[in-house]
């Protein structure tokens, strides 16, 4: 048992260096989370009308140009806002998007504590 | 003709259905006997609007052009197929079906309830004709799908060529009979509450008012998904898209119903939750009513937009809801400490706590849909919120979720178990991570969302798949065939959905006519394309080789241009090979001049995700079966 | 007395979900596309559309009181009929129009501003839609009003109407 416990850990810790498989297909990501403003609710990655193929071409360009990906973000927030990008981003005006699902969960987690009891005995 | 009928039996069937909430009262606050043909009344109310919508089919098969509804989403040149589906293919005839639906849970109900106390009875089919009445009234003074048009058109405008698909004639009726179907269970409820009869033996007759619905909504948002994946063309099959998501808020909702039905019938627990999910899971249905109907949503599927409308089922959602919670807090069960508290590693415990994972993930995939409707109200701000939030939050805790659904079912009702199977949760492990191991080497992935994935999904299968094979020894009777199958189906889905995230590839290219270009192990050729002409498009067809690893295999994938309406449909090519697809969409566009555009995805694993779905409801439809047995 | 307050509280959670959705169907919650307005106009390089050697770059460096951007093209329907307005822009409000002509082919739009009159003090081209997304522009036809120190004031996004006309005088004046 042990030294299952033990092969696993190995395992586990190898996998350090996996992340790199995400990044692979950047392009691809940056195009997945970009609204396509003249399409309805698709994605740029999704769309091949012209403005999403015009804003593809202006994105390849700054990726070139050796542009992370925030200044990619900021780029097209500055020029369509917040809108245009699938995943928000965490600021002032979506703190409740992000933290209240996990106000639930802690609010869940309490009430389950304070029902649960070790043994049936102690229910009263 | 057949409009003024099918518009006079909708109209009488709206005075019936008051004449029957007036005799309520009679009879509750004048006392007296309830009147001998109050549930005749109903079935007659029933039958009124099923012989409306039935007209309204017939319109449509028929062309009747005199008719609004009729005129605007139908065409003589419509496949017979697609003219009987576009009689819901559109906002009149899909709220008719709503109410047809609604009806018809309360005409199931009086069937199949002979049995029942008297007063449970009849209070259950009074707030079964409030609810078709205040639906009936928004159908008659804002969307009458009978309305007339003059001078008669000759021709009609035809419907939205995306919604010509065999799929469509099964979709919409599906998802209603799901969520609509919750609305006996509500009132159910209701008069439970008010009759005093909201006990344990109350949950035993509701359970079944549970699962038949369920198991329609389950297939209802399998198909969609399905349909979304070969008729848009976008290669995925759920994309959080707030009408989606309008759907799964039902779902999620019920889901957890279920549990806590089940809780509360054996072990007299949860009764208040019980309570507040039941109608929670009909506001909701509501609520994504609402968005898809008001035209209120940023969606691909966009539908007429009416604010009139959605104003009118605001009111009545606020209005059932607050009359429901009114009711709830004046006559709901006392509890004493005793029922309310759960043994740590009890079955009641695991199911509490995946109750609480499925309201938090209700939480978000209720604020992900509405936050920017809210956001836009508050601040002016316009934000979208797409499938990267919800994979993010939502991912962790699936894991979790499908671990508690594993160990639940080894539990016992109201013990702590853990000691005694212990060893098998142990075992469980042991081989669900060799088996992880050998794959994560095999496939050559080791990321660790991938590895914990397919860990936690093969815990849950391995748990169910053991309980499958000792079935033995337990009388088959006593077996529960349903939660065998929709948990294997849910752990199925889980690893079906992190093999397609990790393995699938995707990529788009213009391609000239004759050109070929290559991506990782993938050829793809354009070798050669043809047009053709059927009754309503014209069509044209892509021939595109793809060569991987030697094979080679030709996708047709084509593009149509529809005449009645004028617009564009991309239809996609599909190659199975086991459980993954080689699947490519042509891209319409004017100017050929340096390519047609196409979409390629090789979706791994996809196969298995429409397996998981149906095995979800497979196992929904066995346990409504099933409860029918018992009683 | 418990139950009171659970009363007020789900009247007081149903009203405002009421009127918070009440004004959801009143409001457009659809894109936004004035968050340039207010901003800097970004740089951008055209060279003309007569004379490819003849470049400018924008935001104007003349210190203008106020100029419009027009992005346009000849096989934009709405931008013919909006055509007139620039034209009466030009002449009675004498205010200088930069045309960015939008993925057009040199004889089209050349024939189109013989066709119907030039109305630009400039025309510069932009043949992949490129200078048009730096701009925070989403398509044709648009107009922008830039003042002088080159934030963008006005933004209207499709043809110019009477209705934008007067804003726009309005805007200028």
């Amino acid at each position: 048992m042990k030294n299952f416990l033990f092969l696993l850990i190995v395992f586990l810790l190898n996998q350090q260096n996996s992340f790199a498989l995400f990044s692979q297909d950047r392009e691809i990501k940056i195009y997945k989370n970009i609204r396509c403003l003249a399409c309805q609710g698709q994605s740029l990655n999704d769309s091949n009308s012209d403005f999403a193929n015009d804003l593809k071409k202006v994105i390849k360009e700054k990726l070139n140009n050796n542009e992370t990906d925030q200044e990619i973000y900021t780029y097209l927030t500055a020029r369509y806002g917040d809108w245009i990008l699938f995943d928000p981003p965490v600021k002032k005006s979506t703190l409740l998007l992000w933290f209240f699902p996990v106000f639930i969960l802690v609010i869940g987690i309490f009430i389950l504590y304070k029902r649960t009891v070790f043994e049936k005995s102690k229910l009263s | 003709m057949t409009s003024n009928i099918g518009f006079v039996s909708i109209v009488i069937s709206c005075i019936l259905s008051l004449f029957i909430i007036i005799l309520f009262f009679k009879h509750v606050l004048f006392g007296g006997p309830l009147h001998s043909k109050f549930f005749a009344l109903y079935k007659a109310s029933f039958f009124l609007i099923a012989a409306s919508f039935v007209l309204l089919v017939i319109s449509f098969i028929i062309s009747d052009f005199s008719i609004v509804a009729v005129y605007e989403n139908s065409h003589t040149d419509k496949p017979f197929f697609y003219k009987f589906a576009g009689t819901w293919g559109n906002h009149e005839g899909s709220m008719l079906l709503f109410i047809l639906i609604i009806s018809l849970y309360g005409y199931l109900f009086l069937l199949f309830s002979k049995q029942l106390n008297f007063p449970l009875r009849f209070t259950t089919i009074f707030f079964q004709t409030s609810l078709q009445f205040a639906f009936l009234l928004f159908l008659i003074f804002t969307s009458n799908p009978f309305e007339k048009i003059f001078p008669i058109p000759n021709q009609g405008l035809g419907l939205n060529p995306i919604l010509q698909d065999p799929l469509l004639v099964l979709h919409p009726p599906f998802l209603y009979l799901g969520y609509v179907g919750f609305s006996l269970v509500f009132s159910l409820l209701l008069g439970g509450l008010i009759c005093n009869y909201y006990n344990q033996s109350w949950a035993a007759i509701a359970k079944r008012w549970i699962f038949l619905p369920w198991t329609f909504l389950t297939f209802g948002i399998g198909l969609g998904s399905f349909w979304a994946y070969y008729e848009l063309g976008w290669g995925g099959y759920w994309f959080w898209d707030p009408v989606e998501n309008a759907s799964l808020m039902p779902w999620i909702a019920s889901t957890a119903l279920i549990h806590s039905v089940l809780v509360m019938d054996k072990t007299k627990k949860l009764y208040n939750w019980t309570a507040i999910l039941t109608i929670l899971t009909f506001v909701l249905s509501l609520f994504g009513t609402f968005l898809v109907r008001s035209g209120i949503l940023n969606s691909v599927h966009a539908f007429a937009n009416d604010p009139e409308r959605g104003l009118y089922i605001l009111f009545i959602i606020s209005l059932i809801t607050f009359s429901a919670l009114v009711i709830y807090i004046l006559k709901s069960p006392k509890q004493t400490e005793g029922e309310s508290g759960f043994v740590l590693f009890s079955r009641e415990f695991s199911i509490a706590a995946n109750n609480y994972l499925l309201i938090f993930a209700l939480t978000v995939v209720t604020i992900g849909t509405t936050y920017p409707i809210l956001l836009s109200v508050f601040t002016g701000e316009s934000i979208s919120v797409g499938p990267q939030y919800y994979n993010t939050i939502l991912a962790p805790f699936v894991f979790i979720f499908l671990i508690v659904m594993a160990i639940g079912p080894y539990m016992k009702w109201s013990k702590n178990s853990f000691a005694v199977s212990k060893n098998k949760l142990i075992a469980f492990l042991i081989s669900s991570l060799i088996v992880t191991i050998l794959a994560s080497l095999l496939l050559k992935n080791q990321n660790f969302i991938f590895i914990l994935g397919v860990l936690c999904s093969l815990y849950l299968i391995i748990s169910v798949l053991y309980e499958f094979a000792y079935f033995k020894n337990i009388k088959l009777k006593q077996f529960n065939f349903p939660r065998v199958f929709s948990h294997a189906g849910f752990g199925f889905l889980i690893l079906a959905i992190t093999l397609h995230y990790f393995f699938s590839k995707e990529f788009t290219a213009k391609i000239p006519l004759g050109e070929s270009v290559t991506y990782k192990e993938f050829v793809i050729k354009f070798s050669n394309y043809f047009s053709k002409e059927d009754k309503n498009y014209q069509e044209l067809t892509g021939e595109y080789e793809i060569q991987k690893n030697g094979e080679k295999i030709v996708l047709k994938p084509s593009i149509r241009r529809y005449s009645q309406p004028q617009q564009f449909t991309s239809e996609t090519s599909i190659r199975g090979e086991w459980l993954s697809d080689m699947y490519i969409a042509m891209d319409y566009t004017s100017d050929t001049s340096d390519g047609i555009g196409i979409r390629f995805y090789h979706n791994y694993s996809i196969r298995l995700i429409w397996l998981s779905y149906i095995l979800i409801a497979i196992g929904g439809l066995l346990s409504f079966m099933r409860r029918k047995n018992e009683q | 007395m418990n139950s009171k307050i659970k009363f007020a509280g789900i009247f007081f959670l149903f009203i405002s979900f009421f009127i918070v959705f009440y004004y959801a169907l009143k409001s457009d919650t659809k894109n936004n596309t004035q968050i340039m307005v207010g901003t800097r106009l970004p740089n951008i390089q055209l060279s003309s559309l007569f004379n490819p050697i003849q470049k400018i770059s924008l935001p104007s460096s003349e210190k203008e009181n106020f100029y419009l951007i027009n992005i346009w093209s000849s096989w934009c329907v709405p931008c013919r009929d909006e055509h007139p307005f620039l034209v009466k822009l030009k002449n009675e409000h004498q205010i200088k129009i930069f045309g960015i002509n939008y993925k057009d082919k040199t004889s089209n739009a050349l024939d189109f501003l013989t066709k119907l009159g030039n109305p630009f003090y400039y025309v510069g081209v932009d043949s992949d839609g490129s200078k048009s997304i730096e701009i925070g522009g989403y398509g044709v036809p648009e107009t922008y009003v830039i003042n002088a120190e080159g934030i963008i004031v006005f933004k209207h996004v499709g043809p110019i109407n009477s209705t934008t006309f007067e804003k726009i005088v309005a805007t200028i004046k």
